[in-house]
């Protein structure tokens, strides 16, 4: 043996290691410990590695280059999907050699595979030794997720960071090129202007580009309305002069500074011969400062229009990133949406009533699909409906014509708001989704008796119903009546089970992932439907079935799963693996949005980084034990 | 290849001064038996050896390094690994130096040759040796020996260079350079040029070559020579 021969060696394996979790984050002793222990082992394509049939398990493998495939052997072998790909950094068979027993899967060699090599006892002791190590072997799952949390915080804390800080240079801050015009432009080319570019002030500028005046749409009332001052007059007539410059390098604490003191919501950013450079607005600055739950409630609960109500609607959104940059999980952040969400619908309801008599009717609103289940994301559109009861000696007819009426204003000031028109028409002016509490009934009961396709779908949207304005007490009476209906109709759940397992998690055989499911999308995973719906599907009718009244997935799964006896730690991975998934469409969703794309859930395997699609993969894992369940449960 | 030790005269012995403790330890060495190369692999220790000189001159140029990882039973323990770097009176050239990357002061502050050879010999045992390109390293040792401890130094060699395309022949089916069949099988160099780095690239090659002649009835190490011998017939014929 020498040392400088075992130094450069084992140097080079640290190396490798570290490019891989959980090493990356070992205590430095255990790191050494493990590395000066370990040997480097090559097995041809095709050799079998680990099998039950070898026995106890004497050798902890670490993949240094090539795949292997896992897959179950034994009893389960009925499911014959359960395989899985390991790529290099990945450490195989864990349960079996924490637990010094014959391993349950068999592992193969896919292509020509190096592995090092740790003595069982080694491994014992290495668990022993590293806190790390032991979490992750103990619990995989949660610890992949603690990383990669802490690798997102990171990633957006730098980005929320540049938006919040009142310290940030005025330039910075400017979002466009301001629009600005001549003093003499006529007001009505000035109010074209703005009402076709959608903006809320401009600026008046001399021959120099010097600014002159500002004039804001609130002065479009004030001063010519009201007083009745001709389109034709040029802009200098109405425009408030002098107004308030900052230099560029001003920061944006000056500015608030400015709008403080002279009451003003914008100030004109100029350069060192007083060109115009930008306008910065109340609202820029706003963004800025850590927009804060309370302060949205209140201005959503404040707004009086549905212009207000746009501009809470997009400081939820800002919100939500800061909190994704804050490392709030997936859970807690599609809830909060939610229940924003919530209270802006419940505001759009409300200013209605106050144009809409329904005085008499019994009524609710109902929100469907995804907001039903508090799980919306940042692309979403309306799902709802009314369900009410006709009152005694009114004319039914009179009754759901009020409540349409009534419902095409609530869809269209949501559309306004920034909730779009659902392509579906899954909303409460459609006649078909605006019932009484009686047709409701028939029809749930019709899907339930003839689990047809199109019957199971609109289960699958309808049945997430959730009260969220007027009276509660009707959609519990209409949840109550779907139980007794499932439990009447045993094959209902069935056919709902196979039309669950009919979308299986994309996990490949020879790569980690199948990402040509869609041809217009390839490379990629929708992550909506080959993601989140196989926990969704799956925790609905295990709620359905244990009579769990809950919509949110998280819930279902939690509740059901006390109901199932199924260990609380299975569930909470379970439960990981799916916020996991939700996690990745928000934040996929968000830079789409912020590129200017429409946020869809195309995610790209190749673009997310090592640590994000290993737990990518044992979230799919966690989803195919879901499915496995509900094929046992229900033998399909 | 035989011609290097007649050149030396068959069994003439050199005076060298050697004190009393390495006398001691070459004649342990010598008294260890030849290998059981009909041995099967997996009984096997290799030694996969790989030295750096000042030039490629046989004859002339000086040995400044060997590197040697052992795999045994198929596996590479990185504690069973091995470099010296011998001291030199003369440092090589620099155009020498950018190669093997070992500088003027390490080649002056190396081992003294004898006990760098007889740690070697140590290390070695009575392995069988793997290199690729093996005559090199098999001249360039066998005359540090002769010239620093006095002894011949004609252990098995088995190179790679002919074994690999042998039982690789579908991929290729003549001698190539090293780097050919590490980027063929993707293993990665940590530092080329490199006595132990190599050696550790080329023990990877002799792990692949272990896993193909089990499924080619090539068990041994005698196997393995067999196939260089008679490969190496066909050639020159």
């Amino acid at each position: 043996m020498s040392t400088s021969a075992v130094q450069m060696l084992v140097a080079a394996t640290t190396e490798f290691l570290c490019r891989h979790a959980p090493f990356d984050r070992m205590e430095p002793e255990a790191l050494t410990f493990l590395v000066e222990r370990l040997k480097l082992a090559y097995y041809p394509k095709d050799t079998q590695i680990v099998t039950p049939e070898m026995g106890v398990v004497t050798t902890f493998h670490i993949l240094q280059r090539g795949k292997v495939l896992a897959r179950q052997s034994g009893d389960l072998n009925v499911l014959d999907y359960s395989t899985m790909t390991l790529g290099p950094g990945e450490g195989f068979p864990i349960g079996s050699v924490t637990a010094q027993r014959a391993s349950t899967n068999s592992y193969v060699a896919l292509d020509d595979v190096f592995c090092y090599e740790l003595a069982a006892s080694d491994f014992l002791e290495l668990m022993r030794q590293s806190s790390v190590f032991n979490l992750h072997c103990t619990q995989y799952i949660v610890s992949l997720l603690n990383q990669s949390r802490q690798q997102l915080q990171v990633q957006f804390a730098q980005r929320a960071a540049e938006q919040q800080t009142m310290n940030s240079p005025l330039t910075t801050i400017i979002k466009s090129v301001p629009i600005s015009v001549s003093p003499e432009s006529t007001i009505r080319k000035v109010i074209e202007t703005m009402a076709n570019g959608n903006i809320g002030s401009i600026v008046v500028v001399d021959n120099e580009n010097r600014p002159i005046g500002i004039f804001t749409q609130s002065d479009v009332l004030k001063r010519i309305v009201l007083p009745g001052v001709s389109l034709e007059e040029p802009i200098f007539t109405v425009m408030s002069a002098t107004p308030q410059t900052l230099p560029v390098s001003a920061n944006a604490y000056d500015a608030a500074l400015a709008m403080a003191t002279y009451g003003v919501r914008h100030v004109l950013v100029v350069d060192e011969g007083d060109r115009l450079q930008g306008v910065i607005s109340e609202r820029d600055l706003f963004t800025l400062q850590r927009v804060g739950l309370r302060q949205i409630r209140q201005s959503i609960d404040g707004s009086a229009d549905t212009d207000m109500l746009r501009q809470a609607a997009s400081d939820v959104r800002q919100l939500a990133l800061n909190m994704l940059a804050q490392g709030v999980g997936a859970e807690q952040l599609t809830q909060f949406i939610s229940a924003l969400n919530d209270t802006l619908t419940r505001r759009v309801v409300q200013l209605n009533l106050d144009r809409h008599d329904l005085g008499g009717i019994e009524w609710a609103w109902l929100s469907f699909g995804s907001e039903g289940r508090d799980e919306q994301t940042f692309s979403t559109d309306q799902d709802n409906g009314i369900v009410y009861l006709c009152p005694d000696g009114m004319a039914h007819e009179q009754t759901r014509m009020r409540l349409l009426d009534f419902a095409r204003d609530v869809n269209s000031d949501l559309d306004k708001v920034g909730f779009p028109l659902c392509k579906g028409n899954i909303m409460a002016s459609n006649p078909e989704l605006c019932l009484t509490l009686e047709q409701w009934e028939q029809k749930f009961a019709a899907w339930v008796r003839t689990p047809e396709p199109m019957a199971l779908l609109n289960g699958s949207i309808f049945f997430d119903f959730r009260t969220l304005f007027g009276k509660f007490s009707l959609a519990h009476g209409l949840r109550q009546t779907l139980f007794d209906l499932v439990r009447g109709n045993p094959l209902f759940l069935r056919m709902m089970a196979e039309n669950a397992l009919s979308v299986q998690p994309p996990l490949g055989k020879i790569r980690d992932f199948i990402t040509d499911a869609d041809p217009e999308h390839p490379g990629s995973i929708d992550l909506k439907k080959f993601g989140a719906r196989l926990f969704i599907d799956a925790a609905r009718i295990f709620a359905l079935a244990q009579g769990v009244p809950n919509t949110n997935t998280v819930q279902r799964l939690k509740l059901a799963g006390v109901k199932m006896k199924v260990a609380t730690h299975e569930v909470a991975s379970i439960i990981e693996g799916f916020s996991f998934i939700q996690a990745m469409r928000l934040r996929h969703q968000h830079l789409e949005q912020e590129r200017g794309r429409p946020g869809d859930n195309f995610v790209r395997p190749d673009q997310l980084n090592e640590l994000e699609r290993r737990i990518l993969k044992e979230s799919f894992r966690q989803a195919r034990k879901l499915q496995q369940r509900l094929k046992l449960d229900y033998q399909v | 290849m035989r011609w290097i030790f007649s050149l030396l005269g068959d069994e003439v012995q050199r005076e060298v001064p050697l004190n009393e403790a390495q006398r001691h330890a070459i004649a342990e060495w010598k008294k260890l038996p030849p290998p059981d190369t009909n041995q099967p692999h997996r009984l096997t220790r290799y030694v996969v050896a790989d030295v750096e000189a000042s030039g490629l001159d046989m004859e002339k140029d000086k040995l400044i390094s060997i590197g040697a990882v052992a795999v045994v039973n198929g596996l590479i323990d990185f504690n069973d690994s091995f470099e010296v770097v011998l001291r030199q009176d003369e440092v090589s050239a620099n155009s020498n130096i950018l190669i093997h990357g070992i500088g003027g002061s390490a080649q002056r502050n190396g081992m003294d040759p004898a006990e760098a050879l007889i740690a070697f010999l140590r290390f070695l045992g009575n392995s069988p040796l793997v290199a690729y390109h093996a005559f090199f390293e098999q001249a360039m040792i066998a005359r540090a020996m002769d010239e620093t401890l006095g002894i011949k130094f004609e252990p098995a060699w088995i190179d790679l260079d002919w074994v690999l395309p042998d039982i690789f022949r579908e991929v290729i089916d003549e001698q190539v350079d090293l780097d050919v069949w590490l980027n063929f099988f993707s293993i990665e160099n940590i530092q080329r040029h490199h006595a132990v780095s190599d050696a550790y690239a080329i023990a990877q090659l002799l792990q692949v070559a272990i896993a193909r002649g089990a499924q080619r009835n090539a068990l041994s190490p005698a196997s393995f020579m067999q196939i260089e011998k008679s490969r190496r017939w066909m050639r020159s014929g």
